[in-house]
């Protein structure tokens, strides 16, 4: 009986030491992002306004330093100063300024047109804002709007712009406000020059 | 209604319990103080010697001299109850003659003197080596052992069959003291005394379950047709299973790879309509297999597969909730003179669809995505984004040798490999097959038992056990860093039956490492570093045989848990509630100090258990609210890990009463209380106060085998422990919903044996959102759900 336990006992100090090896061998964290990792994050948001009938372009951007990071949004950096009575041309630009080169990624949101809309929001009564491009299914796009400003403005006001992404729901282009997932929700502050 | 009732069975418990109580001691104790005559009385206990398991329906025989004038001598015979228990009254005062015989064990036969006293005596049966053990139900004896201290339930085969759910923690959802936080149909994860995920240890076929548990929407990943038993232990077990056993351990269990016969094993089809989910599993088994250099090989296969759609609510379906499995094992093992050897190899693979209304993004889109009535008409098997794929590989070696004097080593290997990948719908299309999370945990263990031989009454088993992890982060998003886990732990347990008193006590010493590799991408930022942390358990338990069939158990336990990596590392965004959450570094290790009393009483038609417990965990670990994080994407509400002093308190109550053969009633009744010391609110996920009761007719016929018919409501109280901040802290309502059943073992149709179930769960489409349904905050929970399982052994 001596002799069968120890074959079976020597079997099992070759099995034990055979583990202990995979012991060693097998604990191997690693931690990196796989590929399409840089294209998810946003950190600075544009906004350039054109005087429609000509004169230097209004330009402002608000950045994120660490991206999905804790870190609140910097202070908004350019002043947006409007002036009475103009009409200006708008485009928002999107960039992820974590890697080099910066990546754009407003041609991003423009290609898959159909999954996303840029919804603003603003609050002086003398401004309106309307978007003027649309997606391949004649569905308001946002990146391009045109900006009012009327001969009776003043004051100061803010513009919230919005990036509505429609991965989980259907987007509807008569809609007034984001219903899928809210992809930035900034707000940007301009005064009116009397 | 409920919050009425409840101190009212407390109370009525409490007085009947009591003059339960006394009736028997006052009986036992007139027999004690008897003078000679013929009211001796032996009481005992029949066990198996070499694992301590009580041994039931043993035949005790009790042979007196003749009475004067009799030339036969007097006989007294009884059987041990199911606890292993046998009392036999009235003997007469001299030396009689004792004899215990069970099948499959060598009979025991030995002289006990009655003249001056009554006796207490503990039977030891050893194994008969001519009779193989074809119901040596191994499993895990420590654990058998510390049932008889602390608060256990078990699921064994039979009730399994007819009770399995959609997944494993709604299979053990009704058990006392068992909750389970559910993200719809497809994951359920077990909560037991209030605690869950990274406190609640599952063990699945000996292995501690590495798979990413600390997650509470990663479900345990195990194929639920496996198990031939699943016992829940209530309570920290840790000097036996290590740190996560902190609140208690849910045990599945496999049954050996026979030894002995040829093939045989079974078909088994479990249809749910609520989801219309299939699910068919199938297994053979025999050992009539000889493989060269190993000789006659016993074997399992087993193979799997659940398909499942939407779940649907009364008024609406729960879009994408779908899942499908796919599992299979490979078990072989061979039984020899030196002991036995096996070896397993399981597959467990899923993918599950995340209900769309709880993927999120700002604190405004939840507010939206919470007052938007759901209207989903539509029922689909697909499963879209956002989704999980999670496989689990389990390799398993075992080997038990025999030693002398009925002790034994006993030497585990596990490897484990888990893939978990969580898909969404953000990002550029052209990377939306990629990954968000994708996480792969490699999980090493070896464990060493040795079960020494009894040695003056006690009987004990001395280990040690060790684990070495690591983890790689490779999806888009972060959410926790690559880690190396290293733990090393030494135990020892022991029992001591003295008579009516049985003692356990346990220690054991652990040392936790773990190394986080950095990681700097996309603006979050993780520090490398190691942090060990080194501290013992230790439990202590008694339990005191008052009277015939009742007895009471007290245990205390020491028990600590090291923060774990997503407690010190999380940073992001937690979709389903748009809660930001932030790991700490600094965490330090929470400990706690428990207390239980179990009093459990059993007759031939009625039993009734009643535990309470009160625990208080130091350090330990929460999720708290703080200030609003800001980020591009607008804001949301922040949750950052730390520590408070918390205090668990509960009671449960589970009962079975059978006034006719034909009749059963059953109660259960659950209640937690958790308390955090420091701010004097409630913590998080406490379940709901809960009493089911249910009713069953049952009988037996010819080929129509052992039937039964019944039906049970479970009454869930309101939830108005809501701690503060948190996203939705109004009180959850109470429900109650009624459940119905019928069935029958051992059928016989056309010569066929078969085991059949219907139930109708939540029969009356009673509209429901329960405080631990994670898509509360969105939908109502499932609706009718009418279940049909049936087994076909062959």
């Amino acid at each position: 009986m001596i002799e069968r336990m120890s074959r079976g006992m020597s079997r099992g100090v070759v099995l034990a030491g055979a583990s202990a090896l995979v012991l060693a061998v097998s604990a191997c964290g690693d931690s990196a992002t796989a590929p399409g990792g840089e294209s998810e994050v946003i950190s600075r948001v544009t906004l350039t306004l054109t005087p429609s009938a000509g004169g230097a372009a209004l330009s402002s951007f608000i950045d994120d330093s660490d991206g999905n990071g804790p870190t609140a949004p910097g202070a908004q950096v350019g002043a947006l100063a409007l002036a009475r009575g103009v009409t200006y041309t708008g485009t928002v630009k999107f960039e992820n300024r974590l890697v080099t080169p910066a990546e754009d990624i407003t041609a991003e949101v423009q290609k898959e047109a159909n999954e996303h809309r840029v919804f603003y929001t603003v609050t002086n009564a003398g401004v309106t804002i309307t978007t003027t491009d649309v997606d391949g299914q004649n569905r308001p796009l946002g990146v391009r709007f045109s900006k009012v400003v009327t001969p009776t403005a003043s004051g100061l006001g803010t513009v919230r712009v919005l990036l509505c992404h429609y991965g989980n729901v259907a987007k509807v282009g008569t809609a007034t406000s984001c219903t899928g997932d809210t992809d930035i929700s900034l707000t940007f502050n301009f005064t009116i020059a009397p | 209604m409920l919050s009425s009732l409840l101190p009212r069975i407390r109370r009525l418990t409490a007085r009947s319990l009591l003059a339960v109580a006394l009736a028997p001691i006052g009986a036992v104790l007139a027999a004690q103080t008897t003078p000679h005559g013929t009211e001796r009385h032996i009481h005992g206990i029949v066990e198996d010697d070499a694992t301590g398991r009580p041994l039931a329906n043993a035949t005790i025989t009790v042979q007196a001299a003749p009475r004067s004038r009799q030339t036969t001598p007097l006989m007294f015979s009884t059987r041990s109850d199911d606890k292993g228990r046998f009392d036999f009254r009235d003997l007469p005062a001299e030396v009689v003659r004792l004899r215990v015989r069970v099948l499959g064990f060598t009979p025991h036969e030995e002289r006990v003197d009655l003249i001056d006293a009554d006796r207490l005596i503990t039977v030891h049966l050893t194994v008969a080596t001519t009779v193989l053990q074809e119901v040596a139900v191994r499993a895990d004896t420590l654990a058998e052992r510390l049932g008889r201290v602390a608060a256990t339930s078990t699921l064994d085969a039979a009730a399994l069959s007819a009770t399995r759910g959609q997944t494993l923690g709604e299979t053990i959802k009704n058990l006392p003291g068992v909750a389970v936080i559910q993200f719809g149909p497809s994951i359920a994860k077990p909560v037991i005394r209030g605690l869950n995920s990274q406190r609640v240890l599952v063990m699945n076929a000996g292995l501690r379950q590495e798979d990413q548990q600390w997650g509470t929407e990663h479900a345990p990943n195990i194929d639920s047709f496996e198990a031939s038993s699943v016992t829940v232990v209530r309570g920290a077990a840790t000097v036996l299973y290590g740190a996560d056993a902190l609140g208690g351990v849910v045990r599945v269990d496999h049954a050996p790879v026979p030894d002995s016969g040829g093939t045989h094993g079974d078909i088994a089809l479990n249809t749910f309509s609520n989801s219309r989910q299939g699910a068919l599993s199938m297994s053979a088994q025999g050992a009539d297999l000889v493989l060269p250099g190993l000789g006659t090989t016993g074997y399992r296969v087993r193979v799997t597969s659940r398909v499942a759609g939407n779940g649907g609510a009364p008024d609406y379906y729960l879009s994408n909730t779908g899942f499908r499995e796919l599992n299979g094992s490979v078990a072989l093992g061979v039984t020899r003179s030196w002991g036995t050897a096996d070896v397993l190899l399981s597959r467990f693979g899923t993918e599950l669809g995340v209900l769309k209304q709880a993927h999120v993004g700002n604190a405004d889109d939840l507010q939206r995505a919470m007052t938007t009535p759901p209207t989903d008409s539509s029922f689909t098997y697909g499963i879209d984004r956002p989704s999980q794929q999670v496989s689990h590989t389990t390799l398993r070696t075992r080997f038990t040798f025999a030693a002398p004097k009925a002790s034994e080593l006993e030497v585990v290997y596990g490897l484990q490999y888990n893939h978990r990948r969580e898909f969404d719908n953000h990002g550029p299309l052209r990377f939306r097959n990629e990954a968000a999370f994708n996480l792969k945990l490699f999980s090493n263990s070896l464990d060493l038992r040795w079960t020494h031989a009894r040695w003056r009454g006690l009987k004990g088993t001395i280990g040690t056990s060790g684990l070495a992890q690591g983890n790689q982060t490779l999806g888009k998003a972060f959410l926790i860093p690559g880690y190396d886990l290293w733990q090393g732990a030494v135990y020892a347990q022991e029992d001591l039956a003295l008579g009516r008193l049985s003692l356990n006590a346990g220690l054991r010493g652990d040392a936790i490492s773990q190394t986080t590799i950095a990681f700097a991408d996309q603006g979050i930022r993780s520090a490398a570093g190691t942090r060990t942390w080194r501290d013992f358990s230790g439990s202590f338990g008694a339990a005191y045989l008052l009277a015939d069939g009742l007895d009471i158990a007290l245990r205390v336990a020491r028990a600590w848990r090291p923060p774990t990596v997503n407690e010190r590392y999380a940073q992001g965004v937690h979709h389903g509630t748009a809660q930001y959450e932030l790991g700490n570094a600094a965490l330090n290790a929470e400990r706690s100090q428990g207390v239980e009393a179990t009093l459990r009483y059993t007759r031939p038609s009625f039993n009734l258990e009643a535990a309470t417990y009160r625990n208080t965990i130091a350090g330990f670990m929460y999720l708290q609210p703080g200030e609003p994080v800001q980020t591009i994407r607008g804001a949301f509400p922040g949750f950052r890990y730390s520590q408070t002093d918390a205090r668990l308190r509960g009671v449960e109550l589970s009962g079975n009463w059978s006034p006719h053969t034909r009749l059963q009633l059953r109660l259960n009744g659950s209640a937690v209380r958790g308390l955090d010391r420091v701010n004097g609110g409630p913590l998080f996920d406490m379940p709901a106060d809960r009493v089911s009761l249910t009713t069953r007719v049952q009988g037996r016929r010819p080929s129509v085998g052992a039937w039964f018919v019944g039906a049970g409501t479970q009454m869930v109280r309101q939830q108005d422990g809501v701690p503060e901040g948190t996203v939705y802290t109004l009180p959850t309502a109470g429900y109650a919903l009624m459940q119905l059943e019928a069935g029958s073992t051992g059928a016989r149709v056309l010569g066929q044996r078969l085991d059949v179930s219907l139930s109708v769960n939540n029969a009356l489409d009673t509209r429901f959102r329960d405080y631990l349904s994670r898509y509360r905050l969105f939908v109502n929970d499932a609706g009718r759900d009418v279940v049909f399982r049936v087994t076909m052994p062959f």
